[in-house]
């Protein structure tokens, strides 16, 4: 050997006499700091190399000076480093989670990028880790293109929705989030330990037949690496939070001029003869918000792996107080999980992952009339917080209405807690029977149980809806478990060296099962909190008041699949898929559903008459075709059960009766939802630039629509009754995604990646079985449904007036027909609404589609920039083409307003926009075009600059990596929306997109810290 | 080979396991729940069901609220003209086919006959003693449901025993309103023979409600269309409620609309309400208050007596002015705000239409300790179906109509004697003036509790006295579109809508 080297070293030395020879020395670790064993290092165009050793190290002798050596490892982007000098080299590998031999987990298997033949997306824990999203949805956002996500208030730990190309349900439209191979709850997990979120939109998911019809997440967890040394990573960060938005409402002067204008308009008594002195008088909004709200996060994992065992453990920590409120809206959760692979022979492999979830959420009221933030939004300025005594404030009855309350009373009148305990995971055995043949079989498991109490404090607010004349607290235990176990065969063939074989064959049994039980005491011994519990409380309900209530559940499905997969020359790419479903949701005959599905590709890149082309690095193209189902409605619609309410007074005490709960359906039967996808995959310029776009058609035939209407002699409208789950039309999404993404390594210091991607989607309803629309949602008080679901529009429009201006003068009142049928005469600075029948009238027949909710396109840009030691990291998500309504102004004509009104009608010539403020009849405030926004935006959600302090300083006290950072989280917002937050949504397919004052999305500053060992 | 053995065993295993998972693992049964088709095996479980039966009469809030405005009696008033756009329409007899409270009523008054003809369904299931009163208290409640919707809408869809199943609304016709009458005397009359007298329980219905509903609905049906032999049977059906001798006018008329007169001696039939259980703003079919009543009373409201309500349902200067001096009732009849206010220094907010009067029969009394939220859905407040006097008012106009004035002189006096305490006011006349008076009478008796309507209708009266309505159009409220669109062409829209 030593002879061997010392000739390298002579002829060498023999043809570059004088070049400098160094022995390179040095450690090559991945991004997280942890070394990586077996890279190979090769000296560029010559055969010499190595590969690193167990902790990462490698030397590599004889290198000259100029000489570039090329750092490689599956998985990861190659390096190249040029020799100057004979330093010890310290090698940072990136993951590639863009390279083609990256591997994608596609349901009961995994596929090379290169060979995936549906719609995939992934986003990889560098994501995560830039994002710091609170809850795992947030991570999506922007991200994957054909994924829209919306949160349903900014309030710490409330539910996230997310859409995966569009709604296409009027049912539970939220796709199916599958862990590590079980299904498992997204919005639970500590993003932390999450390695890759694998988004499936098109047939690709049909593997999952019955659930996968929303489009399927699968969730990879981290594992320990085999051969690695223990490895630990902490990080924590520490954030302050302020509202991202305050609403423009009027001054306490401005209040009081334009409410004494209204009551001349009136024709009433100015309420404020004098309005000089009132100043700005009290911001609510202020009194409500409050700023540097903390948030903490902690977590750990420790991960490491022998020859024959990996492992990962971890913990976490998540403390986040809500901008109102503080604690009495916030959200904590800790998380702990194992997980262990273990090889435990030739043959057998186990593979097992466990977690541990609790969080505590405590809420305040939102959402509608009893909203803190629609009582500080519509709060008079005149009105104190406090009165002289100190205490809140009690506001008036009179032209306040009857809900509207002192936001400050209610919040700390306000008692609720709600702890949940979660415990999921698998285990996993795979055995390899023969070459080629895997016998799979796992076992997923979530097992969770909750508590909530909630206290109804006697309480005063001087006759309005929300006094207590007597205290109760309500306490409620919720448990619910299931598992999926799945069993499996894969075999895979390779017939000379031209065609390859995948088959797959097995099935997955799921339960699920649990039962509730709530219960109300009553007399709280003191009317406090801290005896808020059923043990304290001695009082009885009133007679025939049953306090108590339970329910149980038992919901199971069955599933056979298989796949064939076949490529030929791994340049044609074809899979063919069944699954047959049988679901307890269906009644006889209807129980199982067969779902198939095909997908294909072509490698075009591959063909000889491609070429070996510069710019074209590769070309694929796909298509799938297939079908889904949906079985996810209330149970046991296809039975009646005397479920429903029957109450009566008989001898003045309250009794109760059977009835019958929901109209059966006895021919209920799955949902389908037909996918069509064709794309396309480009890699560019030496790989460094990827494209990805798909057309996509998706189908929703044989809706299941719960509660549809139905006519009402069939006694829908009966208590505790309700109209049946039917199998009620079509809706059809089509549209397209663009993704395209960038990445440079200039530089050893200096590198790029961008990435911009948008989606394009039109949603129609093309068929409703039954009846001519569906409606929904609820806009001001007593008024039509504002959103509809009906053929050739979108799903869940919305239906209103539409304005032509504002009548200047009585002669236009006059020429135009009349309005009075909306519930008052018209008059000068009144709206004019448009005849859109032409009959003459205006009336309920002339609203029109004026808007709907469903964004024309959604689009995320996305850039990360390293220059020496520093990253820096920026997220922003835009959707245009959305509406929102206008739904959180009080009715009442004491209410405060927001300042547009300041530009309101107020004589001939002044405005043709806004109309004039009266306290008189008006038909002003029905539902038209005025209280439709558009609600397109441009948002920031995060920035971040991090610095990374230099290794060679950090090993000496036995830190791999060391970074610090700060960042910034929904910075900003650019919109032309009034209200908190453009991108809130209920998620209600017919009825959202309405605005009654969501809790703004906190902006949140923080600073963090991440440390390796 | 031991290997090849091994692998054998695991592969049939595998397979075992897969071909052993069947279909049955989603059979399951429905744990603690009670299949509706297996029920009706116990004289209690029928006694269950009748209670749901009963459960839709508290809904019937809404149908007293809305004929009441619907009338010359009241505005609709609220806190704006578009507060409630149904009743707003109602009032001004603009509405149309699409009224979310009119749907609301149609709904209720269904499903109320649903749960009826549940019971009916399975009545020949199971034998007990005791059997025909309960299959008499359903048919009682069917046939007022089924009367209520005839008043509202003509006709409807009617199914025998049977409930409706889904498709039945695009092939059961509307039945003629003749049948529909049938029906309910079939109904009424089957209940008038099987009720006991007296109420085994405060809310029962019994065989005076039966007979005073029987003798209601000849008389909606012989005024209506003119009928005399239906104006005889009223007479002498109503006769038979005065002749059990079971009731009795309340001589302080104040006393019948607190809560000491409830279920009191005049009471024939009345629907029972309660605080205790909580509402929220839409339910109305939960509700176990009236919600009639917190509906009237005044807007903000502060001071003796009463407490507040949405200012609905407000009494027009006419209707206090059709009180003829020191008619008694007149005080109980109309709270006359501006000198409330200053006798007792309440005060309240003025809102929409209003008229400084509200509807004191049925506005929000203080409330008790144990009053649940909403407390303005949530009024304790029984609803006086039928009283003894329109029983006595009824029968009245029926022998008015079949020619025996002395006795409707009679019977309408014995409500004027107590109206103003005194045998000074007794009405003299006879024929077409004793009829009048006797209409004359029933609009301040019955002032504030939703008869109003109806009577003008079914006498020819309400185009000349309700401003807005029209002849051959108004007499019957729309069928809901939503209704008109589910029968796909099975139900015409009632004329003029």
């Amino acid at each position: 050997m030593k002879s061997f080297l010392l000739s390298i070293f002579i002829s060498f030395v023999g043809i570059y006499g004088y070049a400098q020879n160094y022995e390179i020395k040095g450690i090559v670790v991945d991004a997280s700091g942890s070394p990586l064993p077996g890279v190979s290092i090769v000296v560029k165009n010559t055969l010499k190399g190595t590969s690193t050793g167990f902790d990462g190290d490698f030397i590599l002798s004889n290198v000259q000076k100029g000489e570039t050596l090329v750092f490689s490892y599956l998985g990861f982007v190659t390096k190249e480093i040029v020799i100057n000098d004979g330093s010890l080299l310290n090698v940072t590998l990136t993951e590639d989670t863009q390279s083609l031999d990256e591997v994608v987990v596609v349901g009961y298997g995994t596929q090379k990028k290169r060979e995936v033949t549906g719609a995939v997306s992934v986003v990889d824990s560098q994501t995560l880790e830039d994002l710091k999203p609170v809850k795992m949805e947030q991570a999506l956002q922007g991200t994957v293109s054909g994924v829209n996500v919306t949160t349903t208030s900014g309030a710490p730990g409330s539910d996230i929705n997310i859409r995966i190309r569009g709604i296409a349900t009027n049912g539970d439209n939220k796709p199916l989030t599958i862990i590590d191979g079980y299904i498992g709850e997204l919005g639970l997990l500590n993003p932390n330990d999450v390695e890759t979120i694998t988004v499936l939109k098109d047939a690709q998911a049909a593997i999952y037949g019955s659930t996968g019809a929303n489009g399927v997440i699968l969730i990879t967890t981290k594992m320990g690496k085999k051969n690695s040394k223990a490895k630990i990573s902490y990080n924590t960060y520490y954030g302050f939070q302020e509202t991202s938005k305050k609403l423009n409402v009027l001054n306490a002067t401005e209040y009081a001029a334009l409410l004494n204008e209204s009551y001349v308009s009136g024709g009433a008594q100015i309420p404020f003869p004098n309005i000089s002195g009132l100043s700005k008088g009290t911001d609510w909004q202020d009194e409500v918000f409050e700023t540097n709200v903390p948030i903490v996060s902690h977590d750990i994992t420790m991960t490491g792996g022998s020859d024959k065992i990996t492992y990962a453990i971890s913990g976490s920590h998540l403390d986040q107080e809500g901008i109102i409120g503080g604690k009495k809206s916030g959200f904590l959760r800790n998380t702990a999980r194992i997980s262990l692979g273990a090889e435990l022979s030739d043959k057998l492999k186990l593979k097992s992952n466990v977690i541990y979830t609790y969080f505590n959420r405590k809420t305040l009221p939102e959402g509608g009339n009893a909203s803190v933030l629609l009582n500080a939004v519509n709060s008079p300025s005149t009105l104190a917080p406090y009165d002289a005594n100190g205490d809140y404030t009690v506001f008036p009855i009179g032209n306040l209405g009857n809900e509207m309350i002192n936001p400050l009373a209610q919040i700390a009148n306000t008692y609720n807690d709600y702890n949940f305990k979660k415990l999921n995971g698998n285990f996993g055995l795979d055995y390899t029977l023969m070459e080629g043949l895997v016998l799979s079989s796992s076992i997923g498991f979530n097992t969770s149980n909750s508590e909530s109490k909630s206290f109804a404090k006697i309480v005063d607010y001087g006759g309005k809806v929300f006094d207590v004349a007597r205290s109760s607290v309500n306490q409620n235990a919720i448990n619910n478990n299931d598992y999926s176990f799945d069993i499996y065969a894969t075999y895979t063939k390779q017939i000379d060296d031209d065609h390859k074989i995948v088959g797959t064959l097995g099935n997955t049994i799921f339960k699920e099962w649990g039962n509730g039980l709530y219960a109300t005491g009553y007399d709280i011994p003191n009317n406090s909190w801290s005896n808020a519990d059923i043990s304290l409380a001695n009082g009885a309900p009133a007679p025939g008041v049953i306090p108590v209530s339970s329910y149980t559940f038992d919901e199971r499905k069955l599933s056979y699949f298989g796949r064939l997969q076949y490529d030929f020359k791994g340049k044609y790419l074809l899979s063919a898929m069944i699954r047959r479903d049988a679901s307890t949701k269906f009644g006889p005959g209807n129980k199982v559903g067969y779902f198939p599905s095909f997908t294909a590709g072509w490698i075009l890149s591959d063909e000889s008459f491609f070429g070996e082309s510069k710019v074209l690095n590769f070309l694929k193209l796909r298509g799938s075709y297939g079908a889904l189902g949906n079985d996810r409605i209330p149970t046991n619609g296809y039975i009646s059960q005397l479920s429903g309410e029957a109450t009566y007074v008989f001898d003045g005490a309250l009794i109760n009766g059977v009835a019958t709960g929901q109209i059966p359906n006895p021919n209920l039967k799955w949902e389908e939802a037909r996918k069509f996808d064709v794309g396309i995959d480009l890699k560019l310029l030496n790989n460094k630039v990827g494209v990805v776009a798909d057309y996509f058609i998706d189908t929703r035939a044989d809706l299941l629509i719960p509660f549809i209407p139905t006519s009402g002699i069939l006694g829908p409208g009966a208590p505790g009754a309700a109209s049946p789950t039917i199998n009620a039309g079509t809706v059809k999404n089509s549209g397209l995604e663009f993704s395209v993404d960038y990445k440079n390594n200039f530089t050893d210091d200096f590198s790029i990646n961008v990435a911009y991607n948008v989606t394009f989607l039109k949603n129609e309803v093309t068929e409703i079985n039954g009846t001519e629309f569906i409606e929904g949602g609820v806009f001001g008080i007593s008024q039509p449904a504002p959103s509809r679901m009906e053929v050739g529009q979108p799903i869940g429009y919305f239906y209103g007036y539409k304005t032509d201006g504002i009548f200047q003068n009585q002669n236009e009142v006059d020429a135009h027909p009349s309005q009075i049928a909306l519930g008052a005469e018209s008059a000068p600075g009144d709206f004019r609404y448009v005849d859109t029948n032409n009959d003459g009238v205006i009336d309920v027949n002339d609203r029109a589609n004026i808007g709907d909710p469903i964004p024309e396109a959604t689009m995320g840009l996305n850039l990360q920039f390293n220059y020496k030691s520093f990253d820096f990291s920026m997220y922003t998500f835009a959707s245009v083409g959305n509406d929102m309504v206008r739904n959180y102004e009080s009715i009442y004509p004491d209410a405060n307003n927001l300042n547009y009104v300041l530009d309101r009608w107020t004589g001939e010539g002044t405005t043709n926009s806004t109309p004039r403020v009266t306290t008189a009849a008006s038909v002003n405030n029905v539902f038209s075009t005025y209280y439709v926004e558009d609600a397109s935006y441009v948002r920031i959600q995060n920035i971040q600059l991090g610095y990374t302090f230099n290794p060679d300083l950090l090993e000496k006290i036995g830190v791999d990596k060391l970074r610090l950072y700060t960042s910034a989280n929904n910075l900003y917002t650019f919109t032309k929306y009034r209200g908190y937050d453009p991108g809130a949504s209920s998620g209600a397919p017919i009825g959202g997109g309405i605005d009654d004052g969501f809790y703004p999305i906190p902006r949140t500053y923080m600073v963090g810290l991440n440390i390796n060992f | 080979m031991k290997k090849n053995l091994y692998n054998t065993i695991l592969l049939t295993a595998f397979l075992t396991i897969i071909i052993s998972c069947s279909d049955d693992f989603v059979e399951r049964p429905v744990e603690y729940s009670i299949d509706s088709e297996n029920y009706f095996n116990s004289k209690a479980e029928y006694e269950s069901a009748l209670i749901g039966a009963y459960d839709l009469l508290q809904s019937t809030a809404i149908n007293v609220l809305m004929s009441e405005i619907a009338s010359d009696n009241s505005l609709c008033g609220g806190n704006s003209p578009t507060d409630v756009p149904s009743y707003q329409q109602i009032d001004d007899m603009i509405h149309t086919p699409v009224n979310v409270m009119l749907k609301k009523s149609w709904d209720f008054m269904f499903a109320g006959i649903q749960r009826c003809n549940y019971i009916l369904e399975f009545k020949d299931k199971t034998e007990f003693e005791g059997k025909d009163q309960i299959i008499a208290e359903t048919r009682f409640l069917r046939a007022y449901y089924h009367f209520e919707l005839v008043k509202w809408f003509g006709g409807i869809p009617m199914k025998g025993d049977e409930r409706f199943v889904p498709g039945d609304e695009t092939t059961i016709p509307r039945s003629s309103v003749e049948e529909v009458y049938i029906s309910i005397y079939e109904d009424l009359i089957f209940a008038s023979e099987n009720l006991d007298p007296v109420a085994y329980e405060q809310g029962r219905a019994t065989r005076g409600a039966a007979l005073a509903l029987l003798g209601k609905a000849y008389l909606y049906e012989a005024s209506s269309t003119n009928q005399a032999a239906k104006y005889e049977l009223a007479a002498s059906t109503l006769q038979k409620v005065i002749n059990s001798g079971l009731y009795t006018l309340v001589q302080n008329y104040d006393e019948i609309f607190e809560m000491d007169g409830e279920n009191g001696p005049e009471s024939v039939f009345e629907v029972q309400y309660t605080d205790v259980e909580g509402a929220s703003y839409g339910q109305e079919q939960y509700f176990e208050g009236n919600v009639m009543v917190g509906y009237s009373g005044p807007y903000g409201y502060e001071g003796p007596l009463f407490t507040a309500g949405n200012n609905f349902n407000l009494p027009v200067q006419e209707v206090v002015d059709a009180f003829e001096e020191d008619d008694l009732r007149k005080d109980v009849t109309i709270l006359d705000m501006i000198s409330w206010m200053e006798e007792t220094g309440a005060t309240y907010t003025i809102q929409h239409e209003n008229t400084f009067y509200f509807n004191r029969k049925y506005i929000p009394r203080k409330r008790s300790e144990n009053a649940a939220l909403d407390l303005k859905l949530t009024n304790p407040n029984n609803y006086r179906a039928i009283r003894y006097s329109d029983v006595l008012l009824m029968a009245a106009e029926a022998y008015s109509k079949s020619g025996n004035d002395a006795k409707a002189a009679e019977y309408l006096n014995v409500v004027r004697d107590r109206a103003f305490g005194d045998q000074n006011h007794r009405i003299t006349y006879t024929g077409s003036n004793l009829y009048n008076a006797i209409l004359a009478e029933r609009r301040v008796e019955f002032a504030g509790e939703g008869l109003r309507f109806f009577d003008l209708v079914r006498t020819g009266r309400a185009a000349q006295e309700i401003d807005g309505f029209t002849a051959n159009k108004n007499e019957l409220f729309p069928i809901p579109l939503e209704e008109i669109q589910f029968s796909n062409g099975n139900w015409n829209q009632n004329p003029g809508y």
